[in-house]
């Protein structure tokens, strides 16, 4: 587990790692969507990069969604 | 979760390891380089190494963000957060890279306000709950990351939030990759890709490997099976006389990669003409800056920065370890006089690191070193 960010696969926030998440709920432009982990853990993340709706995997990076795991 | 339990199936991976085994020539040697420090950590996690023949070798590439970074850039950093009224946010790691005076925790220990940010829109609260700092975003890392650091400057500006500004150091995953292809000391039979950078940029800035230089790449996901899958369409394509850029980790990437993100990018960045990197020396247009019309956030304009070159310490060989010339373990100071609690070069600092990966899981494996290198 990496110290500062707690995410077991690498460091999610330090290098160019992304973590899939769950998408929970939408939200407008520039402003976080609820998701969570397979953990557990939720997180605001933008969702403006990608199309993704409640029930999708998406890998985020640096709080933002950067793709949409096929559905 | 989808997409992470099958791919960490140790009946696949035994299967894939015993294609591997048919598929090699036996009277050759392989030598395939994993550009990205993500690929690196799953590597040395899972042990994949054991699994593959005797005869194909994983060297390490340039793709982790934090261990190209130069020291004259962490000083220009501590030199920002050394001013007065500046919060300077950053990644976690970057906190212990040293430069040419210290580390960024070094500066805080010694009373610059210096915070860890779990993104680049956690910088940009601070800015919002502290109206009177000035707070600075340390922003590294490829095109996984520009496009964060992107929206949050889109959102600052909406936002006209006045005391947030961006020390750039973003950096683009083709031109390094170039340079170490030009170099005369680098032999390799192929590579495997990027996938979390590949999901913004495609498969397109890979694609002049195979046309100029006839190596082959397979664009890989992290978990271990979609490794060792890569590592097999890498021999397949040798094996038949093929190179081309294919792309393994289906399941996120698209040949166009992510059109939105790469637009937003466009809008916030523009290419720097030079970008010193690590190992690598100066290469042409291989980073981002702050476009014009978003210069009220450069924090380089903003405050200055001293902007000189340092170089790297003399026993620190993290730049041969960034071109694959060398294994972390043959490094004169690997685990002596450097370790993760006490590191001097990046390649230890970073987890996806080169160094810090194997010291934290590869040294434990028996014979993969030479044993007088590991303290």
């Amino acid at each position: 587990m990496h110290d500062a960010c707690g995410h077991t696969g690498g460091c999610a926030i330090c290098a160019d790692d992304a973590i899939a998440m769950r998408v929970v709920e939408t939200a407008p432009p520039l402003q976080g969507a609820r998701c969570v982990t397979a953990d557990g853990t939720a997180a605001l993340v933008l969702l403006d990069l990608v199309d993704a709706e409640v029930g999708d995997q998406v890998l985020v990076h640096g709080g933002v969604a950067i793709a949409r795991a096929a559905r | 979760m989808r997409f992470a339990a099958e791919y960490r199936d140790g009946t696949i991976g035994r299967a894939i390891a015993r294609r591997l085994a048919d598929v090699v020539d036996p009277d050759r040697l392989y030598k395939l380089m994993e550009i990205c420090g993500g690929h690196t950590h799953t590597i040395y996690k899972y042990g994949i190494g054991s699994l593959l023949p005797a005869n194909v070798e994983l060297v390490h590439g340039p793709g982790c963000p934090v261990c190209v970074i130069p020291m004259g850039r962490v000083a220009d950093a501590i030199a920002i957060a050394r001013q007065p009224g500046v919060i300077l946010t950053c990644f976690g790691d970057l906190l212990r890279v040293p430069g040419s005076d210290g580390t960024l925790l070094d500066a805080r220990a010694a009373g610059a306000d210096v915070r860890i940010a779990y993104s680049p829109l956690d910088a940009l609260r601070i800015a919002r709950e502290n109206p009177r700092a000035e707070v600075v975003f340390f922003a590294i890392g490829f095109e996984t990351t520009a496009p964060s650091t992107a929206l949050t400057l889109l959102r600052a500006r909406a936002e006209a939030t006045s005391n947030f500004s961006c020390f750039c150091n973003h950096v683009t995953i083709g031109p390094p990759l170039r340079a170490l292809l030009d170099s005369p000391d680098v032999f390799l039979d192929g590579f495997v890709g990027p996938g979390h950078v590949a999901t913004v940029v495609g498969s397109a800035p890979f694609e002049f490997i195979p046309a100029e230089h006839g190596k082959g790449v397979v664009i890989a996901g992290f978990e271990p099976i979609d490794v060792l899958q890569a590592v097999l369409m890498l021999l397949e394509q040798l094996r038949s006389g093929r190179c081309e850029v294919e792309i393994q980790y289906v399941r996120a990437v698209t040949a166009a990669g992510n059109q939105r993100a790469l637009e937003v990018m466009d809008t916030v960045f523009a290419l720097r003409p030079q970008f010193e990197w690590r190992g690598l020396g100066f290469i042409p247009d291989s980073a981002l800056r702050l476009a014009d019309e978003f210069a009220e956030f450069d924090a380089e304009l903003r405050f200055g920065v001293p902007g000189v070159r340092i170089e790297d310490p003399k026993a620190c060989q993290c730049g041969e370890v960034l071109r694959g010339s060398i294994k972390p373990w043959e490094c004169k100071v690997f685990g002596t006089a450097c370790t993760p609690e006490r590191p001097i070069g990046t390649c230890m600092v970073a987890a996806e690191g080169a160094c810090a990966a194997y010291f934290n899981y590869g040294r434990l494996a028996a014979g993969a070193r030479a044993p007088e290198a590991v303290g």
